[in-house]
Order: C-alpha cells, then sequence, then structure tokens
C-alpha cells in the first residue's frame, strides 16, 4: 500500500498560491511607483523642470524652502486645512444625527425618504455644479470668500452619506434606548450619553471621511474661488503649477508641496487605522 | 406604589394587524400580576404600552391617578427589566445602577447611599467597579434589576427577564425575585412564556392568546378551574386530556360518559350546567394526567388504553397512551411507594386500564371553547375573527419583520 502524504497544500495550490503573490507584488509596486517618485522629485536639487530620470542627481531641501518663503503655499494649505475641519466638525455631527434618526425613528415616508437620498447619490456631484456656484454668487461666498463658501457646499448634502453610519447604529440594540428613556434620558441625552460613546468607530470613520473628502477637492475648490488665488486650496494652487507656463519653473516645488499635503492624511489614517477598519466592517459583520 | 388601570387597551400596527384587542385589567397596589401566553399573544406589547415604549391606539392605561397615554416613559415613574438586561456596556456597574438617579440630578451622597443599598440587597455590592461584560449571565441579571430598583418605582415591569439564563440559574433567580419583592413592596408586572414562572410568581395571571385575554386569575383558579380549552392545555404540564363525552342528566346530576365510563360531575359543576339553557350534545371532558387514575382490568367506569411511550421521570412516571376510541391520553403517576420491581413491571406494560378522579374534572363547550362552569368565561378566539385576511397578514407580518431590520 503506497503512502499517502498529508500536507497542508498540494503542489498545484501552492503554484498559484505563489502566482497570486507575484501578481499582488507586481500591483503593489505599480501603485506606489508614482508615490516613489513624487518624494524624488521633491528632493531634487539640480533643476526644477521635469526630467526623464527618477533618482534625483543632488538630494536637497531647495523646493520646501522655496515653497515657503516665495509662494503663498501655506495659504492655500491654511484654507484647506480650515476647510477641512470645519467639514470634519459640520459633516460629522449632520451624518451622525441623521443616521441615528432613521436607525431609531419609525415616521412616516422614512423608507421613501432614504431611497430617495440613496438615489439622488447616484448622481455626480458636478451635475449640480452651475447651480451651485450661482447660489453661492447670490451670497457672496464665492471667489475670494470661496473658504466659507465651500464649506457650506460640504456639509450641505452630508446627510446623505448616512449609511454606514446607520449600519452601525442598527447593531446597537434598542433596548439601551428604552432602558435609557425609562432611566428618564431624553432622545437626545439617549444619543449623546448611551449611544455616542459605543460608537467611536464609526464616529472616527465619518469625522476621518469628512476630513479628507475636501481635503483633495479640486472641481468644486476650481469653480467657486474662480481664480482668486488667495483662496485656493492646496489642490487647486498646486495643479496652476502644472499649466505650460509654469511646469518648467515650478515642478519639483509642486512635487514637494504634494508631499507635504499628503502628510497629514497619513498620520491620520495611521494612527485611527483600528478604528477605521472596526467603522467600516462594523455594520457589515454584526448585522 | 400605584395601582394600574388598562380600559379597552388596544394596539394596531400601521398595516392593519391588531397585536391586543380590547385588553382590561385592574392592577391592585403592591400585586405581582404576570402576563403569560404563546409567542406573538400580545403580552410583551402590553407591557411595553405601560412602560410608554409603544403607541397605544385606543383605551386608557392610569398609572396611580394619571392617565399615561401620552405620558413620555420617564415621566410615568415605572422601571423595567429587559430580556437582554440592557446594561450600558460603556459604564461600570456602579454607573449603571446610579444613571436614573443622576438624570433626576439628586446629590451625589445620596447617589452612593441609594446604590450602595441596591447592591447590597441584590448581593452585588463586589461587581461594582466592574464593566458588564466582565459578569456573567446571573449577574448582570441582577445589575438590571438593581438599576430598575434603585429608584423605587411606582411600578416595576419585567420583560421575560429570566429568558436568557440557563435552566439552574433561572430556579435560583425565580426565587431571588420572590425574595426582592418581598423586600421592595411595589407592584410588579412580569411577561414571561414560562407557566412554571407565572404559576410560582404571580398574585394573579393574565393568560393571553392571539391579543385576547383568555382568563385572569390566581394560579390556582387557572390551574383548577381553565376559563377554556386554550387555558387548560396551556397551563400544566404534561399538558391537560381532553376525551369527547356525551352528558347524560339523571335528576339534578349530571354524568359525562367517555367511551361507555360514566363520570359523575361535581355538584358545582352540575349546578352550573343546571342554570344554562341549552347544553351542547357533546362536551369535551378535561383532566389533568395526575387526576387519571391506573386501575386494573375490568374496573367499573374504567377507560382501557394502549400503552405507546412511557418516559421516567425519576419520582414519577409519564405514560402516553391511545384510549380504544384512539385518543390520545397521558398518566402522570407517582412512584415513590413503587418497588423498582413494580416501576419496571409498569414500563413495560403494553395496555392499562384508567378511571378518573371525578371532582377534577372540567367540561368544556367543544365548539368556542368556553369552560361550561366558569363564568363569563372567554371563548377561544378563531382564526377568523383575525380582522385582517391571514394570508395578506403573513406578508405584511414579513414585510414588517424586514422594515424593523432596516
Amino acid at each position: 500500500m503506497s503512502k499517502k502524504k498529508y500536507t497542508s497544500k498540494s503542489g498545484k495550490e501552492r503554484a498559484v498560491r505563489i502566482a497570486i503573490y507575484i501578481f499582488l507584488t507586481v500591483l503593489c509596486v505599480i501603485w506606489l511607483i508614482p508615490f516613489v517618485y513624487l518624494i524624488f522629485q521633491a528632493f531634487r536639487g539640480e533643476s526644477t523642470s521635469m526630467v526623464t530620470y527618477v533618482f534625483p542627481k543632488e538630494w536637497s531641501f531647495k523646493n520646501f524652502i522655496f515653497l515657503t518663503e516665495k509662494t503663498p503655499f501655506w495659504h492655500w494649505y491654511l484654507n484647506t486645512l480650515i476647510i477641512a475641519l470645519f467639514n470634519a466638525v459640520l459633516q460629522s455631527a449632520i451624518v451622525l444625527c441623521v443616521a441615528y434618526a432613521l436607525s431609531r425613528m419609525r415616521f412616516k415616508g422614512r423608507k421613501l425618504l432614504m431611497n430617495f437620498m440613496l438615489v439622488l447619490g447616484m448622481f455626480p456631484g458636478f451635475l449640480s455644479m452651475i447651480a451651485t456656484y450661482f447660489i453661492l454668487k447670490l451670497f457672496g461666498l464665492t471667489s475670494e470668500n470661496a473658504v466659507p463658501g465651500l464649506i457650506l457646499i460640504y456639509a450641505a448634502s452630508s446627510g446623505m452619506g448616512y449609511y454606514i453610519a446607520k449600519g452601525f447604529f442598527d447593531t446597537i440594540p434598542k433596548s439601551l434606548d428604552e432602558a435609557a428613556r425609562i432611566d428618564g434620558a431624553s432622545r437626545a441625552r439617549v444619543f449623546f450619553r448611551i449611544i455616542m460613546p459605543m460608537a467611536k468607530p464609526i464616529i472616527i470613520y465619518t469625522i476621518m471621511m469628512a476630513f479628507i473628502a475636501p481635503w483633495g477637492d479640486f472641481m468644486y475648490a476650481s469653480l467657486i474661488t474662480f481664480g482668486h488665488e488667495e483662496a485656493y486650496n492646496v489642490a487647486v494652487g498646486l495643479y496652476k503649477w502644472l499649466d505650460k507656463e509654469h511646469i518648467s519653473n515650478y515642478f519639483t516645488v509642486f512635487c514637494a508641496g504634494g508631499l507635504l499635503v499628503s502628510v497629514p492624511i497619513t498620520a491620520l489614517f495611521m494612527s485611527l487605522q483600528k478604528y477605521y477598519v472596526e467603522g467600516v466592517t462594523g455594520g457589515a459583520v454584526k448585522g | 406604589m400605584a395601582e394600574v388601570k388598562l380600559t379597552n387597551v388596544k394596539k394596531q400596527y400601521d398595516n392593519g394587524f391588531v397585536a391586543v384587542h380590547d385588553f382590561n385589567l385592574e392592577i391592585k397596589d403592591k400585586e405581582f400580576i404576570v402576563l403569560v401566553g404563546p409567542s406573538g399573544c400580545g403580552k410583551s406589547t402590553t407591557l411595553r404600552m405601560i412602560a410608554g415604549l409603544e403607541d397605544i391606539s385606543g383605551g386608557e392605561i392610569m398609572i396611580g391617578e394619571n392617565v399615561v397615554n401620552d405620558m413620555e416613559p420617564k415621566d410615568r415613574d415605572i422601571a423595567m427589566v429587559f430580556q437582554n438586561y440592557a446594561l450600558y456596556p460603556h459604564m461600570s456597574v456602579y454607573e449603571n445602577i446610579a444613571f436614573g438617579l443622576r438624570l433626576r440630578r439628586l446629590p451625589n451622597d445620596e447617589i452612593h447611599k441609594k446604590v450602595c443599598e441596591a447592591a447590597e440587597i441584590l448581593g452585588i455590592t463586589e461587581l461594582l467597579g466592574r464593566k458588564p461584560k466582565q459578569l456573567s449571565g446571573g449577574q448582570r441579571q441582577r445589575v438590571a434589576i438593581g438599576r430598575a430598583i434603585v429608584r423605587i418605582p411606582k411600578v416595576f415591569l419585567m420583560d421575560e427577564p429570566l429568558s436568557n439564563l440557563d435552566a439552574k440559574l433561572r430556579n435560583q433567580m425565580r426565587a431571588e425575585i420572590i425574595l426582592l419583592r418581598e423586600k421592595i413592596q411595589t407592584t410588579f408586572v412580569y411577561v414571561t412564556h414560562d407557566q412554571t414562572e407565572a404559576m410560582t410568581l404571580g398574585d394573579r395571571i393574565v393568560i393571553m392568546k392571539d391579543g385576547y385575554v383568555m382568563q385572569v386569575g390566581t394560579p390556582q383558579e387557572l390551574f383548577n378551574h381553565p376559563a377554556n380549552l386554550f387555558v387548560a392545555g396551556f397551563i400544566g404540564t404534561p399538558q391537560m386530556n381532553f376525551f369527547d363525552a356525551k352528558l347524560t342528566k339523571d335528576g339534578g346530576k349530571y354524568t359525562a360518559v367517555v367511551e361507555n365510563a360514566k363520570i359523575k360531575l361535581p355538584d358545582y359543576i352540575c349546578e352550573a350546567l343546571s342554570k344554562k339553557g341549552k347544553l351542547p350534545d357533546t362536551v369535551t371532558l378535561g383532566a389533568r394526567p395526575e387526576n387519571l387514575i391506573l386501575c386494573a382490568d375490568g374496573t367499573e367506569n374504567a377507560i382501557s388504553a394502549e400503552i405507546q411511550v412511557t418516559e421516567m421521570m425519576g419520582s414519577e412516571i409519564h405514560i402516553h397512551a391511545k384510549t380504544a376510541a384512539g385518543k390520545p391520553v397521558i398518566l402522570r403517576v407517582q412512584i415513590a411507594d413503587m418497588t423498582d420491581e413494580e416501576q419496571l413491571e409498569l414500563i413495560k406494560k403494553k395496555h392499562f386500564s384508567f378511571t378518573v378522579r371525578e371532582r377534577t374534572v372540567n367540561i368544556f363547550d367543544p365548539g368556542d371553547g368556553r369552560n361550561l362552569a366558569v363564568e363569563n368565561a372567554a371563548a377561544v378566539p378563531q382564526k377568523a375573527e383575525t380582522p385582517v385576511n391571514t394570508d395578506d397578514l403573513g406578508k405584511k407580518k414579513k414585510k414588517k419583520d424586514k422594515k424593523d431590520k432596516s
């Protein structure tokens, strides 16, 4: 009787697995090339224009110094930060309140409202750009006053992104709300004292998403600021340096700016990674 | 401590489904009322309406002197223990118990005193610093009860509080609830589907089916004089045996004839039957398994049966059999006085005869299920009485469940 091998994987399975890993590694490398390229260009000191090679001949902080001293980069950075922070607060508050209300309260038209918001969310935002621009212009919130205008735009439609937070709230037993209401808590107090402390992952996820969306937005910011440099955010400001007339003098400065823009987002993601994953998967697995 | 009065209370959902029909009950001060019935009978809905967690579609609920129909739960001065405990997971046991007191802005000293007192009563003082996830099921249930008793509410509501515990712990906690009730002396409304809990805890029991109240009475009343076939079958384990019987009258006395065995009905039933106008030709005779007595074959007025299964329960044997007329019957035979050989002989038996303990029988109208000797007995609701088309209802119920989940 021949001896049968009891290995965990057959040769064929192992070969398939190796092929998958190689494929994924290649994908990772392709994915990382632009970032690595950006970092190299940001520290390139020998020239400021686009070149055909990757590794800098001279390593330098020149581009960062130029960015700080000769351009309004930090002003744009501040604009972006203000918009992102305000949006993080406003959007999170709106999303969480809408999600909680839709999760817990039963009222006429609830289902219709949820479906309506879902369908509305399927249309790309830029369809309403022109109308939004004229409305903001009426209020004087475009051009040099674009910062509050952009905050208003980002926060206004945020309630429609309630789905993930609602999924999370649905997993918290309703009897907790009921117990607190019997204990003497109002609806608002139930939300803040009972539900919020239990919803940390989804709060953090919502805040992160609300911060990131305006941080990298180009389309709306470009339209609403309408060429007024003092109101630019980083995406619009940096993009201007890729014009035909600027690119030869500003390409490496653009890369340095891009690197600085990615720092807060990367830090945010890395520090809150645990909560982020919990928030995204919470509604799905606890169902 | 207060009386609770429910008058014509009705609960109808938006889809037309009526969960509770015309519920009337007066709960006395410090009384322990148990609502019991199978799943979907409306007992939890009734409790939640008293708590204010469900709107009332019709009728009136009074707690003490106040009509509370539109009152928020927090203003009703009630406390509730939930089936899943509903402890706040991010708070310690101490904070869980103190939460209601803090919302009422009591001074810290008083809160501390009350929390410690409640913890002392429930024997959870050493757990006060822990979080709910660090507690066992029984401990969590104690904390949930602590959170409820600390406020000394007018009415104490419990929604199947022992259902999530294992059998041993359930027995222990049941005894503790009886002791707790002695200590805190308040009005209790307790929901369960477990008839043992209902029988052991309740001063009075309300039995419900399909949203209707079937009978309200003491455990003894319900057990000895069930108002209808549903109550008779629901209370008691194993359930009551039912036989088709013919009534014969001799003078003022009635006799029920079951498969040629003549069973003389007790005087109180005869009196009740005499007062009735027309009696049905055939009635249903109910006799509990412990009231069927084994006898020798050929005994006068004995019914013979063929054994199908015997269950050895330790101190008693349950005999599942079929009578000569093909009716299923269960006997509960005490075996404390039998020798091992006698017990073995009984288990091995194929045929046997039994008589019925006459003073314990009940007589029901097979049409509407009412006990003919109980005044104002409720009829067993028929499916056709449901106001919504049953097929439609099934769909709507499924739809509602889906809706609730979403």
